[in-house]
Formats: structure tokens, sequence, C-alpha cells
């Protein structure tokens, strides 16, 4: 099976490596070591290893594609499965399994309940619970921050912690001891601690684990109990660890100790990489478990980039650090493209002819392009998106998270919702239930939904009503028309009833549970506006999804009725804790097509394309790191000295670094050509000469300046 | 709107799951299966009372394992607090006491694999299962075990018709020797539903080697078939009160409201559904990276 590869002769000698061997392999990005591991874990299906004593390690998921790939073959194996895990994830796996034995000594208050797993979502929904009361007591006064940003990197804060190995009453120490000092910053930090203690206060006492507390207890007191060690060393004796810079000091040790005792290790790491150091990444520390491994293999020729690309990624990356070596070789301008422009929709409408050139004229398959961008805002996604599509063009897009609550179909339902709960004490506005209407009732147009809305919707003693639509005169019926009246009437009627039913408070459905049968029963039935839309089946999926899982983990703690968790969660809806941000699962997707991506989320896909687009190359965000006031990726990590200031020396330092790596690793994934699209005002108008401008005009001059001299 | 039309991706893994409802109904597969239709409608009433009967099934099955990999009875029985749970529990301990001809389950020779995964190639693509215990016996059999929580005992009939009673003992028989250390007879193997609610009421289906040649017949059958299959083709079921209890009513113009629970033979089957994909079993639903991306 290991056949399925063509592999170079560097590969053939690894993946022919006995089985029992410990290999650390090192190399630049596109130099074949995932294409390696694949085979590898091939190889070792094929040797009689069984396929569920082998562990893939991974920093992220979405890296582990080119595995399920190989694994997904007919005739890879059969037996039992491979795991393809996080350490997260295998964290969260041994918790749930071995809790009963630990819970007490971890120093959960109820060591006799099981364990409640915290999502993003319910976890800030919980750290909201906790820190909204502080805010009224003068706590991070002088922040101005969206508190969903606050609470979030309070969780960070915690996270880091567990991810770096410290202990999470350090974390403002630690903060104010690299800080100016200024007296607003000291107390924003303590604070911030505060919030963490009493966070972490608060889960212990209601057995809630936040992804920080699982990794913890993982680390803590799973890690050493015989139980599970021996459950880990009987299940696992081959690990397979790729991108292992992209993982974290906890990670890594956890491996270290690990090592001796399984039979067979292949560990990946990636030079000039470390992109996800923001959430703990540390690739110095990953170099660590080159001593665990007898076999030290180094793949360094690119099976990726053409000379002309390579040549480009060393004058390039030499200029970011401002260092003097001489120039490559190889010209790299026949893989660069440009034109300047001096708005930014000129740029894009150039972008989009190059695109449909490449892929018309030159026959390029549209999955071979990335256009890419630091950020990538909806409104870029959109102008581009429509610009391709216009060309017949596919496109794609990788977003992270999609914001659920700005999502049409998610609106309605949280409008009707309101409606059918009088007692909740929301009374949308009118422009809020013509906009659902039009969304529930298939045809609906905005002028007829805002029409009937004047003239049915109420507000009568504080709660939201209406009315028959029989009861407008028939003029207006007409105008409305009698079938979107009778559909009205039907969702109405649904409505009343349910409101009926709900008076006997028994009868009052959890919210998730009320959404699924207003969607069964009206909105995806025929005539309405959810029938045959996937995407809003999707949405809907996705809110009642969120729903349930908030349900289910905040019933336990408050022992709150489910009407009244229905209403909470509407309110932390309006304030932006919950369902800003969703995890969109799998969706149907062109994959021969254009991705639009922002840079760091193609660089963690991994996939080489034949041509990039980079956006936006004047702006500053191509090597600034996030703004993050009560956070500090660099300070809270392992390397960093305590007692040592953060200054501007440090962050100047960083920020090329940060350029340097992303430039290179996005160029090592380049085969041919790199587009890029400039403009002399960026998206918002502002005329930007950011720092990965300026290295291109480095180059570009001391190319022209050599070609001179010559 | 046109419905998509995706052919079988080349990575599609077979179940028992989705070849029952490919049986049941091939619009039904082609919607959850093919298209991965989100359709988030009352699958049956009342929904809240289904809900609780999955979380205690769910529960069941995680307590058993936990047992099974050594963790004491004691500690165990310490966090049962739920009434039924509690029932199901004792008549588990029980079952691993009673004398009698289960006896060998639980002789501590005997090997047992709790949640255990195996995957064997059917056709071009594979065929997934997990098992809710797989025992090696001292003697050579091999037992699968189904944990069945269902609220009343399923009619053997019933049982006799489900995939599940195929697909298990076939794959078993396929994937199973690297566990077992050696190739496995189909006479050595023995299907067994266990029901927590009644204990003393387990339905035996010892497999055969004339079931084996059966089944690798029909299963080969059936994915050829599919394969075969594009757009129209999954057509929807003839029997129409299979649609009570299907999701996508609203979607194929077949009812309004769910069916009843009362009235359902099946129990839920969600964990296996979900957990079978590799990328689904792979990592916790938390990614840091939607914190910080602020």
């Amino acid at each position: 099976m290991s056949e399925l590869f063509d592999l170079t002769p560097e590969q053939r000698q690894l993946v022919d490596l006995p089985p029992q061997s410990r290999i650390f392999l090192e190399g630049p990005a596109g130099t074949g070591k995932t294409t390696a591991g694949a085979a590898r874990l091939l190889r070792l299906l094929e040797a009689g290893i069984p396929a569920s004593e082998i562990l893939i390690l991974l920093p992220q998921r979405t890296l582990g594609t080119p595995y399920l790939e190989a694994l997904n073959q007919p005739e890879a194996f059969t037996g039992g499965m491979v795991s393809l895990l996080t350490v997260g994830g295998l964290a969260r796996r041994m918790v749930e399994l071995f809790w009963p034995l630990i819970s007490a000594q971890a120093g959960f208050s109820r060591p006799d309940e099981p364990p409640t797993f915290l999502t993003l979502e319910t976890a800030q929904y919980y750290m909201a619970h906790l820190v909204r009361p502080l805010l009224g007591e003068g706590y991070f006064e002088s922040l101005t921050i969206d508190r969903n940003r606050l609470y979030s990197q309070i969780l960070d804060n915690l996270n880091k912690a567990a991810v770096v190995g410290f202990p999470h009453t350090e974390i403002g120490e630690r903060l104010l001891a690299a800080s100016d000092a200024e007296p607003s910053q000291v107390r924003i930090y303590q604070d911030a601690q505060e919030c963490a203690n009493r966070f972490r206060g608060y889960c212990l006492e209601n057995n809630l684990l936040d992804f920080s507390l699982q990794l913890e207890v993982f680390a803590h007191h799973l890690w050493g109990l015989p139980q599970c060690r021996d459950y880990l060393n009987a299940s696992y004796r081959h690990l397979i660890f790729d991108n292992l810079e992209e993982d974290t000091p906890v990670a890594h040790d956890l491996v270290r100790d690990w090592l001796p005792e399984i039979d067979s290790a292949l560990l990946i790491y990636d030079h000039d990489a470390g992109y996800r150091r923001f959430l703990g990444a540390d690739p110095d520390h990953a170099c660590l478990l080159k001593d665990g491994c007898e076999q030290h293999i180094l793949f360094e020729a690119s099976l990726v980039s053409a000379p002309a690309v390579q040549a480009l990624n060393l004058g390039l990356g030499d200029r970011i650090n401002r260092s003097r070596q001489p120039l490559p070789a190889e010209d790299p301008r026949p893989a660069l493209l440009y034109e300047t422009h001096r708005f930014f929709p000129e740029m894009l409408e150039w972008v989009t002819g190059q695109i449909a050139s490449l892929v018309y004229d030159e026959g390029l398959p549209p999955g071979q392009i990335v256009v890419m961008a630091p950020f990538l805002s909806d409104s870029l996604r959109f102008a581009l998106a429509n610009r391709l599509e216009a060309r017949q063009i596919p496109v794609r897009s990788h977003r992270p998270s999609r914001s659920l609550r700005e999502e049409p179909p998610a609106q309605c339902l949280l409008t009707l919702a309101a409606i059918a709960h009088p007692q909740w004490g929301f009374t949308p506005g009118k422009f809020d239930l013509a906009y659902a209407l039009m969304q529930a009732i298939e045809g609906l147009d905005l002028v007829r939904a805002q029409l009937l809305t004047e003239i049915v919707y109420h507000v009568r003693q504080g709660a939201p009503t209406l009315s028959a639509f029989d009861q407008i005169i028939p003029e207006t019926q007409a105008r409305i028309t009698y079938l979107f009246g009778e559909r009205y009437d039907t969702l109405r009627l649904w409505l009343e009833q349910y409101q009926q039913d709900a008076q006997d408070e028994a009868h009052i459905l959890p919210l998730d549970h009320f959404l699924s049968r207003l969607f069964g029963e009206v909105l995806s039935q025929p005539g309405f506006g959810f029938h045959a839309s996937y995407d809003a089946g999707q949405v809907t999926a996705n809110l009642v999804e969120s729903i349930q899982k908030f349900r289910w983990v905040a019933a336990p703690t408050f022992g709150q009725t489910d009407a009244a968790l229905g209403k909470e969660y509407i309110e932390m809806v309006k304030d932006g804790v919950i369902a800003a941000q969703y995890l969109s699962g799998w969706q149907i997707e062109a994959e021969d097509a254009v991705l639009l991506a922002p840079a760091y989320t193609f660089l963690m896909n991994n996939r080489p394309v034949e041509v990039q687009f980079w956006l936006d190359v004047g702006s500053r965000a191509w090597a600034d790191r996030l703004e993050q006031p009560l956070t500090h990726p660099y300070v809270l990590s392992r390397a960093w000295q305590p007692n040592t200031q953060w200054t501007a020396v440090e962050e100047i330092a960083t920020s090329q670094e940060r350029l340097y790596r992303l430039a290179t690793g996005l160029l090592r994934r380049c085969h041919s050509r790199l587009y890029l699209g400039l403009s002399e005002l960026g998206e918002q108008g502002m005329e930007q000469r950011g720092p990965l401008l300026l290295a291109f005009q480095r180059l570009l001059r001391d190319l022209a300046a050599l070609e001179e001299q010559s | 709107m046109s419905t998509p039309n995706p052919k079988l991706p080349a990575a599609f893994q077979f179940s028992q799951s989705n070849l029952q409802d490919f049986v049941d109904c091939r619009r039904r597969f082609q919607l959850r299966w093919l298209l991965r239709l989100s359709w988030p409608a009352i699958e049956t009433e009342p929904a809240l009372e289904r809900e609780r009967e999955m979380q205690r099934g769910a529960a069941f099955h995680h307590l058993l394992q936990q047992h099974i990999l050594g963790i004491p009875a004691e500690r165990l029985s310490a966090m049962v607090h739920d009434p039924a749970l509690q029932t199901w529990w004792e008549n588990y301990l029980a079952f691993t006491q009673a004398p009698g001809e289960f006896a060998p389950l639980w002789q501590p020779e005997t090997r047992r694999f709790p949640e255990i995964a195996l995957s064997a190639p059917l056709g071009s693509h594979r065929l997934l299962a997990k098992y809710d215990l797989l025992a090696i016996l001292p003697d050579g059999r091999v037992i699968i075990v189904d944990w069945k929580t269902s609220r009343s005992l399923t009619r053997r009939k019933y049982l006799v018709d489900r995939l599940q009673t195929r697909v298990y003992p076939h794959l078993l028989l396929q994937a199973g020797g690297q566990l077992y250390g050696g190739p496995i007879l189909p006479e050595q193997v023995e299907m067994v539903y266990w029901f927590a609610g009644y204990p003393d009421q387990p339905e035996r289906f010892p497999y055969s080697p004339k079931a084996h040649r059966a089944d690798q017949e029909y299963l080969d059958s059936l994915v050829n078939l599919i394969q075969r299959l594009e757009g129209d083709d999954f057509s929807l079921t003839q029997d129409e009160t299979r649609c009570r209890y299907c999701i996508y009513r609203s979607l194929c113009d077949r009812g309004v409201k769910a069916g009843d629970l009362t009235d359902m033979e099946t129990e839920p089957e969600l964990a296996e559904a979900l957990e079978l994909d590799f990328e689904q079993i792979s990592e916790v639903a938390y990614d840091m990276g939607a914190a910080t991306l602020d």
C-alpha cells in the first residue's frame, strides 16, 4: 500500500526503516515529510502492526487530511482503527474514562457526579456569568473592549497556563513583570488574574471542565495514574506526531515522557514554522524531542516550489530580515507578477481578470489557486466571490468561525421564539418581525412583510401579539395576497397554540426543542421559507445544537427550568457571548474551486497550490500580532525569562520573525507563481506601507540594481 | 430547488447505520449520508423524554466501558444517581455474576474489548462497525454483545431484519483476526443483544458459514447497487409509517408531526452514527483558535 505514493529515494529510505524505530524527521515545508509520514503509516500496517495500536497526534485536526486519505484507501488495512487525536482530544477521552478515579484528588467538589465538558461557547457563558457582576464593581474599568473578547482572553490566559505548564495563579504576576507597570495596566492584569481564579474555583465547585482544566487534570492527575498509563500503553504502541512545532510545551513534555515506553515513533518537525504561537505553540521547545529519537533525518529539497519561487522566497526572506545576503543566483521575477492600482476595487478587478486568464487561457484548475489576505473580511470575501462567480469561476472560502447570530434564518427563529414566549419580556422590533416573516414565508418580499407587520403586530401590556389575517381590510389583504395571508395564519396559529399550551409551565419546551418543532412542523413545510433550503436547515441545526449544549451544561449547574434557560440563552446571544462564533461542521464545498482564505488558515490546511494571490500587501496585519490587552503569547510562554520586560525591541523583533515565517511558509506551499494585488489605498481607504510591501520593494530595487550593474 | 446529485465519495465508509438507512429509504440515505444534510426536525415525541432516554443509554454504555476496563464497581455505583440507570446497572452487575450460559463472558481468562471499532474493505469502499463488547472466550468462541437500552423488549423478528445483526458478525470475521490471533470461523461467533431493562431475555444469534456467505453476497450487492444509483434513483420509501420517525419528513412532503415514542421500535443509534467517522472520533469540539481569533 505504501507504493500508492510516488516517493523520492530519501522518502523511501525513511519509510523502509525497521518498524521499531524512533525517528525525528525535520525540514522545511514542501520537502515531502508528511507524505513520507503517511507512507510510513501504511508501511507499519503492511508490517502487520494492528491499526488500533497506532496513534497519530496532530496539533489541529485539519492537518490530519493526508493520513485520513491514506487510511481511506479500501485496501489500507483490516482490523481495528488508527486513532487521530490532538493532545486536547486525548486528554478529554482519558478524563471521561478515568474520572471516577481522580475526581476527588483533582479537587472537584462533587467527585461522585459526572464531569461536564465545556465548549468554547459554554465556557464563555460561565465566564460572563462570573465576570459581568464584577464589571459593575469597576473591574476592567480602564479597558475599552467587547465583552466577548474580554471573556475569551481570560479563558485564553487559563489555556496558556495549561499548555505552557505553569500554575494559573501566576498569570497576572507574569504579565505584570513583563509590563511597564502603568497603574491602569497593573489593575487590568490583577483583575484578569482574579477572574481566572474565580472561574477555576467555580469550575472545581461544579465539575465543569473547560479546555485548560481538561488538560491540567490529564497532565497532573491522569498521566501518572497507573490505570490510565497502562491503558494508554496497551492501546497505543506506535506514534506518529506531525507538525509538532505547532504544538505546545505540555504536549511535548507528555510525548517526551512517553517515547521510551512505546515501540516506535515518527516525529515530524517543520522548520521556520510555529504559526500557532498565539495558541501556545512552541517550535523551539519541540526540538527537545529530538533527543528521544535514535534516527535523525533531514529533508531539504523542495518538492513543491519551482526554482524561481524558491529564489523569490530566499530573496524576500533576506529582505524581511534585513540581512545582507547576496541575491539568489536564480532570477525570482518570472515567479512574481504584480500591478499597482490606486483603489482597492480596481485591484480586485485585476485579480479577478488574472484568475480568469489562468483558468480559461492557461487551463489551470481553479482548485490550484488561492487568494489570501492577512484577515479576510466578509466584505472582501463577498466582493471577490461575486466577481469570480460572475465569470463562472467556482469559489470556496475557509473561515475559522461564522457568526451564527447574524445568519438570517437564526434571526428569524429567535424572533419567532421571542413572540411565542411573552413571559420572557422581549419585544422584537417591527423590522425584526418583518424580516423574520420574509424568511419564514416562501416568496414573501420585504415590502409585503412590512405592510403585514404594520397591521398585525402589536405590543400589549409589554407582550408581543399577532392578529389574524382576516381582520385586515380586503384591499390590503389583496395587496399582501391571500396565499401569503394563509401561510402567515398557519404560522400565527401554530405560535398561538404553543402559547396556549405553554400556559401550563409543564408544557413549555426547551428552546432547542421549540425551534426544532417550529422548523419541522411549519418553517420547513411546503410553502414556507426553510422548505428545501439546505442552508436554512444547516443554520437551524447549528443553532439548535448550540442551545442544546448550553442547556445540557447550564441546567445542572443552575437548576433552572427549561423556560428560564431559553430566556438566558437569548440574553447571552444579545450580549454577544454565545452564537457569536460557531465552528461550522462539514460543508458542501466545491473542491475544484478558487480558495479564499486568511493567510494563516491556508497555512494550517497545509495544501500546496500552483498559484497564490496575496492581497492587501501593504497592510501591517501581515506582521503585527493581534491586539490582546489581557494576554500575551510570548510573555506567557515557557521560554520567556521571568522578570524581563517586554519592550518595543522585542515587539519589533518578533514581528519581523513572524512576517518572515509567514511569507516563507506561504511561498514554500506555492508551485509556480505569486501574484501581488497592490493598491495605494487599502480596503478601508487608507494608504498603507507595511513591512511586507517594503520588503518586496527592496527586493525589486536590488534586482533592478543588479541588472543595471551587469 | 433542485437536489444536488453527489456521487458516493471515494472515502465513503459503510456502516450498519447507513446501510440500514438505504434499505429503509433510499432518499433518506441520500439526504443523510451523501448530502450530509442537517435537518433538525423532531424525530419523535415527546422529544424531551426521548432525549433523556438517549442520555441515559449513553451513560449506561459509558459506565459499562469503565467497568470492563477495570474501574471498581463500588466506585462506579457511587456515581449512579438516576433510578432507571441504577436499575440497569444493577441488572448488569447481576448479569456479570450470574452462573449459566453467559458466565464465561466474565471469566478472568476471557479477553474483553469494550467499545472497539473494526474496519475492512467492502468493494471499493470500507465497512466499519463499533462494537459495545467483543469477548474472546478461552474455548475459542467470540461473543459480540450489544447493550440495548430501549424502553421495550425488541421483537426477535425485528432484530433478525436489522443490518446490525448481519454486519457485526460478518465484519468480525473479516477484520477480527488480528485481535483473535488468527482466522475466526463463523461457527465460533455469536451475536447477543442484552436488554438492560429485561436482563433475563437476551436475544442470541449464532453465526454460521451459510449466513456468512449470504451476508457477503448481500452486502456486495447492496454496495454495488448504491454505487450505481444517482439523483432520483434514490427514491422515497413505500412504507410511509417510517416517515413518522424520519427528520426529513417535511422535506419529502411526508407529514408534519413526529411519531410517538411509545410506538417506536428502534433505539437511539446516534452515538454510532456520529462516531464512525475518523474525523468525528478525533477531537474534542473545542478550538482554542476561535477563542483567540478575536
